[in-house]
């Protein structure tokens, strides 16, 4: 578990740009962050040591009218830190989803960012190459992950209607 | 004090000046192709010197992240194990490790103990499989042969405990679902002990083979720096020089208890890259034989489940160990919050995020796959090779596409 | 049996004769039933190794070994396909020139004491070793007129390797002809009944000799041309059907001619049968000769199970480098063993 130095550390480095928490029973810290403020946190954690992105991905919540960026880090090179896995979080409205690429900070996130944008419709801005990844080029504009797109209610109208496509 | 990394832009108009320069040969090596696997590799070749590669993947993306949200989180179980097609246990042991943490529940000491050997036994089966692929892209079909031939003992195992051969759907929240039956201890001794002979065969024909050296020595370089700012993962980012395991760096699942070795090497290069899994191969038949001596006595279900069960359950479950889904299994409704997990498959770490806003159904279930992460080595460790490279160092990193794209 | 002789008039026998040698024995049935059995031979020695029964299902009795009739069955069966960019004619009739030319050093090679009867001539081992080195450039042009970049590639492979590996082959017959003194291989083969079999008195030109001959036939680990994981099939991608059939055979032919052709030069041709037997003494050595050059084609064919490809730069390379070094080695070796001889 992380133990409240660490905890108090990693505060005291983002104190003014983000807000820390940790929970321990799924033993993730969640850094929250403003979209401005993004590239600067980042690039500092990757200095504090985590210089492992994991995952880049988005949560939708429509009815706040919001989208979450979340860039899941953790460590190759600190033992210490790789035990645990640290959330940054950026919340962007969900009419024009736009946050900074991380691009410059991590290289590996290069093949996340592209497929997170292809399926929520993030602009990742300063990203090298936005060009769909794993969807054809007829599916971009739809945006699939997103909660809008119903894939179950897709099925059943499918079968109503007797085989033609909706 | 902190730098930024340049990368540089891939857009159409670069590609077409790319194109004008005369010698620049656009190669498609499709789909439909026996180098390629289920996907698209573009390559611009200048001679015999490839210039740029752009990996056209997505062919086989089912969309296991959108599907899920249409299903219960135990009906998950079966779709989150099969992108990952030989190594189903580690991707099954992940999604559950990640529920477990939402439920926020423990399964018992016999089960952890049950799902590493299981664990360890399909990472043997991907590292063969992983083996075989090299060998066939690099022309010798003796090596394919022999390692898909030698998974089998190990099928037969798993067969004997869950009753397929591929795809088990072992590990559910709570536990695992079969006990294992008697004298498995005797069959898995047997099993790798026909492993340990066939490992010298290997060593004969094809490790110590001098054109696999000539082949792949010195091929597909990648320096430990350069796999951290790449984001690699699995035995080719050991194989690197960088030692990161997740059963050693974030222990899940009993792996706290065993006394392991993590090899790494400080090449880097493919012939590096088939030794490390040979060497993974050998670490994780110490494990196995570590807890299959110091299994513990118990239940494999949790003790809260197992109380939920109705007579006729518990009757079965006490005379052929096995567990039969419950009402409260089939319909989990996990606490809201969120939980990440992540286990450390045959070809790497494999991580998991479930959100779960208190509904029968994920909110949102992100997965990552390590093929999907080892994808920077199609565009920045092949270009300067030569075309010949293509399949070897494609080989040697075990690129597995329905892995990649889920 | 004999008797059916008298009824032929006297100067028809030579034509007979002639063919009889040309049509059925070491002409055109026996090489065609040699391909299927060689074929037959390396799925079924390869998938011993491998674990696995290989072809077996076709006659089961037999063991699978009419495998390739009922492939070519299948084959006739599909469609030809001429890409609309090929060039027709070098697309569809050099196959058919690849395998004339594969077949025509065996008029050369003499199967027994008494061929200079069917060819006279005392420069065979030239023509035969002169034909043999026309094939790969029929190679190149094939992999142009098929409309394919990879055919291309693999045109371009064959190019590089074709110019690296002769230089070493000619100097392995160079050797032959310098340790042996003569250009005729009936008299080639009697010297070496009456001292020592070739590659007893020459071994390092046999081995050059050998890895000219898995290159110019493109036996794994030199199938660098039909690279299978990285082009297709080399030149051959765009056939199909009864050609694609045809191009997998044809390089087994060409290895039966370079065969025939090892076993006269090394392994001392048809040495312990001399002319004895019926139809002018030629069928009991031609036997000799044949199993020996098939023992040889077993051989090289199995080397499949064994090895990967070897990449295109460092075969290029080795040709220039230590197989050349190997060759000259040879050169001299003859120069000296010669010398001992004579």
């Amino acid at each position: 578990m992380l133990s409240n130095e660490q905890l108090e550390g990693l505060g005291k480095l983002l104190a003014d740009k983000a807000k820390v928490a940790y929970n321990a029973r799924s033993n993730l810290i969640r850094i929250d962050v403003q979209p401005e403020a993004l590239k600067e946190v980042a690039l500092r954690l990757r200095d504090y040591g985590f210089d492992h992105c994991s995952s880049v991905t988005a949560v939708d919540y429509p009815k706040e009218n919001r989208m979450e960026i979340v860039w899941h880090l953790s460590s190759y090179s600190k033992p210490e830190l790789s035990r645990y896995t640290a959330g940054l979080v950026a919340s962007v409205s969900r009419d024009k989803p736009e946050v900074a690429s991380l691009v410059s900070v991590w290289e590996g996130v290069i093949f996340l960012e592209r497929e997170t944008h292809e399926m929520f419709g993030v602009n990742f801005v300063g990203h090298p190459d936005q060009r769909p990844l794993l969807l054809p080029e007829e599916l971009m504009g739809i945006w699939p992950l997103r909660k809008d797109y119903q894939l179950k209610k897709r099925r059943e109208d499918l079968f109503k209607k007797g085989g033609a496509a909706s | 004090m902190t730098q930024e990394i340049k990368t540089v832009p891939f857009t159409y108009e670069a590609l077409s000046q790319l194109e004008m320069k005369e010698g620049i040969l656009e190669l498609q090596i499709g789909p439909a192709h026996a180098g390629s696997g289920h996907m698209r590799i573009l390559a611009w070749v200048e001679g015999d010197t490839v210039v740029k590669v752009d990996p056209d993947v997505g062919f086989v993306h089912r969309g296991v992240e959108k599907l899920s949200e249409d299903r219960l989180y135990i009906k998950a179980i079966p779709m989150v194990e099969r992108p990952s097609l030989v190594d189903t246990v580690n991707a099954n042991l992940g999604y559950v490790i990640a529920l477990e943490r939402l439920l926020g529940l423990e399964p018992p000491p016999r089960a952890q103990y049950i799902r590493v050997i299981t664990a360890e036994i399909s990472r043997i089966m991907s590292h063969l499989y992983g083996i075989a692929i090299y060998g066939i892209f690099m022309g010798s079909s003796t090596v394919f042969m022999w390692a898909v031939a030698d998974r089998e003992p190990f099928i037969d195992l798993l067969q004997e405990l869950t009753g397929a051969r591929i795809t088990y759907s072992h590990i559910i929240p709570g536990g695992v679902r079969w006990d294992l039956p008697k004298g498995f201890a005797d069959k898995v001794e047997v099993a790798l002990r026909y492993l340990e002979n066939r490992m010298k065969d290997y060593e004969k024909v094809w490790i110590n083979n001098p054109v696999v050296v000539a082949r792949s020595a010195g091929v597909g370089k990648l320096g430990a720096e350069d796999a951290i700012r790449l984001g690699v993962v699995g035995p080719n980012l050991r194989a690197s020089g960088v030692k990161y395991d997740v059963r050693k760096n974030d222990p899940y699942a009993a792996y706290a208890d065993f006394d392991f070795e993590v090899p790494t090497f400080k090449e880097g290069d493919s012939y590096s890259r088939l030794l490390i899994r040979v060497e993974e191969i050998k670490q994780s038949m110490s494990i196995i034989r570590q807890a299959l001596k110091r299994l513990p006595e118990g239940k494999v279900i949790y003790e809260d489940y197992y109380k939920r069960m109705s007579p006729l359950m518990k009757e079965i479950y006490d005379k052929t160990g096995r567990v039969k889904f419950t009402l409260m299994l089939t319909s989990l409704s996990p606490p809201k919050g969120e939980a990440i997990s992540r286990v450390e498959g045959g070809r790497g770490e494999m991580f998991y995020y479930l959100v779960s806003d208190g509904g029968k159904n994920p909110y949102r279930f992100r997965l990552v796959t390590p093929s999907f992460r080892n994808l920077p080595y199609f565009t920045h460790v092949m270009p300067g090779h030569k075309l010949a490279d293509i399949p070897v160092i494609y080989g040697s990193i075990d690129y597995f596409p329905p892995e990649a794209d889920r | 049996m004999m008797s059916f002789l008298y009824f032929i008039p006297n100067s028809w026998l030579p034509l007979l004769e002639s063919a009889f040698y040309a049509l059925i024995f070491p002409g055109f049935i026996a090489i065609l039933l040699l391909a299927f059995f060689i074929i037959w031979f390396e799925r079924k020695a390869a998938a011993r190794v491998q674990m696995r029964y290989g072809p077996l299902w076709v006659s089961k009795r037999t063991g699978g070994i009419i495998q390739l009739l009922a492939d070519m069955i299948r084959f006739s069966f599909q469609e030809f396909i001429v890409p609309q960019g090929a060039d027709f004619i070098p697309f569809v009739f050099l196959p058919g020139l690849l395998l004339a030319f594969s077949v025509l050093p065996t008029v050369f090679i003499p199967i027994g004491p008494d061929y200079s009867r069917i060819f006279p001539s005392n420069y065979t081992l030239l023509l035969a070793v002169a034909f043999t080195l026309v094939i790969p450039v029929y190679l190149v042009v094939l992999g142009w007129a098929a409309d394919n970049k990879f055919s291309f590639i693999g045109a371009l492979r064959e190019a590089y390797l074709l110019i690296s590996y002769e230089v070493p082959f000619i100097l392995a017959i160079t050797s032959a002809f310098l340790l042996y003194g003569t250009l005729d291989l009936v008299k080639i083969v009697g010297i070496q009944e009456s001292t020592l079999p070739g590659i007893m008195l020459n071994p390092i030109a046999a081995i050059v000799y050998v890895i000219a001959v898995i290159r110019a036939t493109g036996r794994v680990p030199y199938d660098i041309v039909e690279a299978d994981s990285e082009l297709v099939f080399g030149p051959y991608t765009e056939y199909s059907s009864l050609m694609f059939g045809f191009v997998m055979g044809v390089p087994y032919i060409e290895l039966y001619s370079y065969s025939l052709l090892f076993s006269v030069l090394f392994l001392s041709g048809w040495a312990p049968a001399t002319g004895i037997g019926f139809l002018g003494g030629l069928i009991l050595p031609g036997i000799v000769t044949f199993v020996k050059s098939v023992i040889v084609m077993c051989f090289l064919v199995f080397l499949r199970a064994v090895y990967p490809r070897y990449k295109l730069d460092k075969a290029v390379k080795a040709g220039w480098s230590w197989v050349f070094y190997l060759a000259l080695i040879a050169l001299f070796l003859s120069a000296v063993v010669s010398r001992i001889l004579w």
